[in-house]
């Protein structure tokens, strides 16, 4: 095995194992991060990535096997002891208290004092050293919560290596970035595989594999099954992930063969400063994708057709029926589907039962004298899981517990349940794995086929091109254009998103995005 | 995310059973804790276990017990009511004020001490889904109020109740009405909770009330009910406490509120919404009731009695935190 | 909640009419000197609390005297809080009040109270607990040592100076709790084959009393006699025994309020300690008038403490 040496990676895990009761959920793996190396770990969610994670930065122990530091073995018994040994993680979740500015965060723990006060000078200083390192420019007196994700990501970024950080662990840092954060992160990224920083890249978007990575380790079901170079194929990549061939990773398919009816009609929808003037209608058997930047007004304009927010202007109708605004129920009784951006602050009543999460929009509809039919509920809410093979250990398990793609299903179950015919979907398969992604579009398929209708906002390029029938492109809260599903490129698209907005700051000199 | 997902999922017998132990351990924690407790007292005093004190317990407990149900759908609902002591005192007051000084039949008097609950609850509701107060504050205002209303309606003085509030406090075919109130108050918070469209959405809208409302729940009516629903119970136990002792007092059921608000969390409640039941109320109010009757059978001190009290409730609490952590994985 | 431009000048305008009328209400102080008729003179009568009948009582006697002697009475609640009671009285100093009758609701924490009084010359009257710490001008009040002495007299004539007694006793802390345990102790001591058992707090609340009584009597089931420190925890006591309230069991409270007075009529209760409050309030009140007027008073003037029994309950019922 290996031996101490002058070029020993920074962190190796030794066929380490690990086991939560009796279900062994790492076995026997073995992963080296090295310097000025990005190593990437692929893998479906459950497979073990995030335990492995937790044990290079001290929140789990191995039970078997052992941890290396510059091939020396350690015990990393803590966050605390991790850190000491110069290895930080940078989670999806953010650690950062968003009421406090940029430099108290980024010296969050140990911020400079003098006679017992605080040294705002050094603070300051000290901070600025620290974002200039990866080119962040914000102002460190700013309160974090005011800047984006991207930036806040970046400042966590900046305070683990102001904490002398040699290895960083990202955990899905793409997840919630548009195209041109996502070029800057790997920019700092770059910048600091160059400093010889060793890094763990975790993602689920293939191609970021190959711009970003060096190596990849692949993850199945706690074990390893493959390590390739990060320039392998997407998908000898999938194959080994999934154990299966996943011939089309977007198989969008128009099988409905019913009469051509608009289902959903929007007529100049309009929102003080959010979204301006939009139509658009989806017919039956249809897919409209939404695309644009974040903060283009996708994201509103979805919750105010699905009733979720008020609107000063403009008329919703479904099926010829119009809808009054502000109101979720008269939606869904129309037949309307709101799968919201955010499935866990938003989709999800996390400490519920799936049983329950899935019934709760067909709760009144299905009582009888203001009492639920709990047998019946039961009975359809199990019907539906299995049809979109939502994998869970019973129906009764809480929804937290199930992976973010299983989680994701559950929303999709309710409104099965409900029958929704117009489907209002928001990023619906952001952190899913490219197993679930896939049933996700099988899913589109069919309700499409079944003559429903879907509206797709999403931020990855490539699933808006790949299951739209047509795309809407959005910027600063109105329509910058339309494209047919032949004619629709990542160019085209990024050229109507992008182009509108400048149209706008030479228009307003001001920012109109929200 | 411990547990990995595989294909074809099978749990093992083991974590089967592993779970079942777990969720039985979790849902009745208080109750392996009551029955620790009345042993330590059927030891300790030979007056404990005798038929007529258990009674005196149910008895004892039925106020708070009942107070504590309505609590029960307040916190589920991710809400918190300071003000059902104060509404207990308020409508049994106007109960016994409807009868003896506007000469209201004592049936009706009955009615007119719920509806006040009611209307005092669906107040407090309304201020807090519409209004957009926090529960919290809406009902330290409501509080005040309240108490403020019972002395200015009773001149500070107790008020005779009428005949069918004082049979609350009676017997029934030998069995004390109170304990005949708490058993049907139970069941009826238990069937609320767990069967009407209403009860399974508090869970929800305390669980996630954005995720709620995107799903259709009318998560402001829920509110609504929830809070008129903890006035009808503050309401109900208002007038078993009066009935108890054949008038209403300007007084009465003060700081109650803590007192319910504790057996619902000793019970397993989250104050974070979304999770409580009613037999874990249930065993949190005896609790309550059993220790301040051992103390009693005891004799300790009345400031000794206090330090016990809090230790217990913190004690429970914090045994409760430790095991769902360690049910986790 | 907003202010409006026209909210803020109303609000303005009120604070500046309040600061007028104080003004105003100082002046009329500095131009009537100390001396002569105590008509029209305005007092400021803080209560412990108005959540007991006991203290209502006080306050109609005082309200009664007031309007006899055509004092301006201003009466405020102190809601048990000592705080509150000492920003009432600061207060008062500051609105122009001639003189501060004090209720305590802490007779330590009342000497504080009393200091903004006492340092712009205002005579202050304590009344029903005393005023510790402080000079004030007098305190009318029943002895309640000498009435838990009566008490314990009471008791052991009623169970034949024989057998178990237990005592359910007030507030923890309280002074009126001290002193009519302390005097009940003493009292209870002369008589050898009498034993107290168990002595339990039930807070001078009805319904906590019938829970304590409960239980105590289901420990001691040979109990033979209650002695509670106040008639609300009485009743609860006899709510507790039910038909065995005045035959097998007798009970003694303290204060003699409406509902004591007539538990002892109906035979249920064996004697109360009447403390006379309306006595209590118009003493208070007559005493201060009498300073106002420039008379010289008593530093401790006593309102007899009555035990009332069947033979005598007549006399104290209205």
């Amino acid at each position: 095995m290996s031996t101490p040496s002058a070029d020993a990676p920074l962190l190796t895990l030794e066929n380490v194992s690990k086991s939560f009761g009796p279900v062994r959920v790492i076995d026997d793996v073995t992963v080296h991060v090295r310097r000025g190396h990005v190593q990437v770990l692929l893998g479906e969610n459950g497979a073990g990535k995030s335990t492995l994670i937790k044990m290079m930065s001290g929140i789990y122990q191995p039970d078997g096997g052992r941890i290396l530091v510059d091939g020396g073995p350690v015990v990393l018994d803590g966050v605390r002891a991790a850190e000491s040994h110069g290895i930080a993680t940078i989670h999806q979740e953010l650690n950062l208290v968003p009421t406090m500015s940029v430099a108290e965060n980024v010296l969050m723990g140990r911020l400079p004092s003098r006679a017992g006060l605080l040294d705002k000078r050094a603070m300051r200083t000290t901070a600025r050293r620290a974002l200039d390192r990866i080119g962040l420019d914000v102002d460190v007196d700013q309160p974090v919560g005011e800047l984006g994700v991207a930036r806040q990501q970046l400042v966590e970024i900046a305070k683990a290596l102001s904490l002398d950080a040699r290895m960083l662990i990202l955990d899905e840092p793409t997840a919630a970035l548009t195209h041109g954060e996502i070029d800057a992160l790997f920019g700092v990224v770059e910048d600091l595989r160059a400093d010889g920083v060793g890094m763990v890249f975790i993602s689920h978007h293939l191609e970021e594999i190959a711009r970003i990575g060096d190596d990849v380790s692949v993850l199945r079901d706690g074990s390893l099954v493959a390590e390739v170079p990060a320039s392998t194929d997407e998908d000898e990549l999938v194959r080994h992930m999934v154990g299966r061939d996943i011939a089309d990773h977007h198989p969008r398919r128009r099988e409905y063969t019913g009469p051509d009816e608009v289902l959903l009609d929007v007529q100049h929808l309009s929102r003080h400063g959010v979204v301006d003037d939009i139509s658009f209608q989806v017919r039956a058997g249809e897919v409209l994708g939404i695309a644009g930047l974040v903060g283009a007004g996708r994201t509103e304009l979805l919750r105010a057709v699905a009733g979720a927010d008020p609107y000063d202007a403009g008329t919703v109708t479904v099926r010829g029926g119009a809808l009054p605004a502000k109101d979720v129920g008269s939606a869904i009784a129309a037949g309307v589907g709101h799968v919201p951006e955010d499935r866990k602050s938003q989709g999800l009543v996390l400490g519920a039962s799936v049983n329950e999460n899935i019934g709760y929009a067909t709760l009144r509809s299905t009582a009888r004298l203001g009492l639920v039919d709990r047998p019946g509920q039961r009975r359809r809410a199990q019907d539906v899981a299995d049809r979109l093979r939502i994998r869970m250990r019973d129906i009764d398990q809480t929804a937290r517990d199930l992976s973010g793609g299983n989680q994701q299903k559950i929303v999709f179950a309710r409104w099965v349940l409900a029958g929704s015919q117009v489907l209002l979907l928001d990023e619906p398969t952001r952190g899913v794995d490219v197993g679930a992604r896939v049933e996700i579009y099988e899913f589109i398929n069919a309700i499409t086929a079944d003559g429903g209708a879907v509206v797709m906002v999403s931020s990855d390029l490539p699933e808006v091109l790949g299951m739209s029938d047509r795309i809407l492109v959005m910027s600063g809260g109105h329509v910058a254009g339309e494209l047919e599903g032949e004619d629709a490129t990542e160019d085209r698209v990024m050229a109507l998103a992008v182009r509108d907005v400048d149209r706008d700051a030479e228009d307003h000199s001001e920012g109109t995005s929200a | 995310m411990s547990t990995p997902t595989t294909s074809t999922p099978s749990p093992t017998p083991a974590s089967r059973l592993r779970t079942g132990a777990g969720t039985f351990l979790a849902n009745n924690g208080a109750l392996v804790g009551l029955v620790a407790l009345c042993l330590a007292l059927f030891i300790a005093t030979p007056n404990f276990l005798t038929g007529p004190n258990l009674l005196n317990i149910g008895i004892q407990a039925s106020t708070i017990a009942v107070l504590a149900f309505g609590m029960t759908f307040v916190i589920v609902a991710g809400g918190i009511d300071l003000s059902v002591g104060s509404v207990a005192a308020l409508s049994a007051m106007a109960s016994a004020w409807v009868y003896s000084a506007a000469g209201l039949p004592g049936g009706l008097s009955l009615l007119a001490g719920l509806a006040t609950g009611a209307a005092l609850g669906a107040i407090s509701g309304i201020a807090i889904a519409f209004g957009r107060l926090p529960s919290f504050i809406a009902t330290l205002a409501m509080l005040s109020v309240a108490r403020g209303l019972t002395l200015v309606l009773s001149d500070g003085r107790p008020i005779a109740t009428s005949p069918a509030v004082s049979f609350l406090g009676g017997t029934l075919f030998g069995i004390p009405v109170p304990i005949l109130v708490l058993a049907v108050a139970g069941l009826v918070a238990a069937f609320i909770l767990n069967r009407t469209v209403v009860g399974r959405s508090m869970y929800a809208v305390g669980g996630n009330a954005e995720a709620a409302r995107l799903s259709g729940i009318p998560v402001k009516r829920v509110l609504v009910t929830v809070f008129a629903l903890a006035g009808v119970y503050a309401a109900l136990a208002g007038m078993l406490l009066a009935g108890r002792l054949n008038s209403a007092q300007p007084q009465a059921a003060a700081g109650y509120e803590l007192d319910a608000i504790a057996a619902v969390v000793i019970g397993g409640a989250s104050l974070a919404g979304g999770v409580g039941r009613v037999s874990g109320t249930l065993v949190g109010a005896l609790i309550l009731a059993v220790i301040r009757n051992g103390l009693n059978l005891l004799n300790v001190s009345s400031f000794w009695q206090q330090v016990v009290i809090g230790l217990v409730i913190a004690v429970a609490v914090g045994i409760d935190v430790l095991r769902r952590k360690n049910t986790r994985h | 909640m907003k202010f409006s431009t026209r909210g803020r000048l109303t609000t303005a305008v009120t604070i500046s009419l309040a600061l007028v009328a104080t003004t105003a209400a100082c002046g009329r102080d500095g131009d009537d000197p100390q001396g002569g008729d105590a008509a029209g003179q305005s007092v400021t009568l803080s209560l412990s609390t108005l959540n007991n009948p006991f203290f209502v009582d006080v306050r109609d006697g005082a309200q009664a005297a007031a309007d006899e002697l055509g004092v301006d009475l201003e009466v405020v609640d102190a809601q048990n809080d000592s705080t509150t009671q000492a920003n009432q009285i600061a207060n008062a100093v500051t609105g122009g009040a001639d003189g501060v009758v004090i209720n305590p609701v802490d007779s330590d924490a009342a000497g504080a109270a009393v200091q903004p009084a006492l340092a712009t010359d205002l005579p202050v009257v304590g009344v029903d607990r005393a005023v510790e710490g402080a000079d004030i001008t007098s305190l009318v009040s029943s002895d309640n040592v000498a009435g838990g002495r009566q008490a314990a007299e009471a008791l052991a004539a009623a169970i034949g100076e024989e057998g178990t007694v237990i005592v359910l006793q007030g507030v923890a802390g309280t002074s009126a709790s001290r002193d009519r345990g302390q005097g009940f102790a003493d009292g209870i001591a002369e008589f050898g084959d009498i034993e107290v058992v168990a002595t339990q707090t039930a807070n001078f609340d009805r319904a906590q009393a019938l829970d304590v009584a409960t239980n105590l009597l289901q420990s001691h089931p040979d109990t033979v006699g209650i002695f509670a420190e106040n008639d609300e925890m009485a009743l609860g006591a006899l709510q507790a025994l039910g038909d065995r309230a005045g035959d097998d069991v007798m009970v003694v409270g303290f204060d003699g309020t409406d509902d004591g007075l007539a538990a002892v009529e109906a035979g249920t209760l064996v004697a109360t300690i009447a403390q006379q409050p309306t006595e209590l309030g118009r003493q208070a009140v007559e005493v201060m008038s009498r300073v106002l007027a420039g008379e010289a008073v008593d530093a401790e003037i006593p309102v007899p403490v009555q035990t009332v029994t069947t033979e005598n309950v007549g006399d104290f019922l209205q």
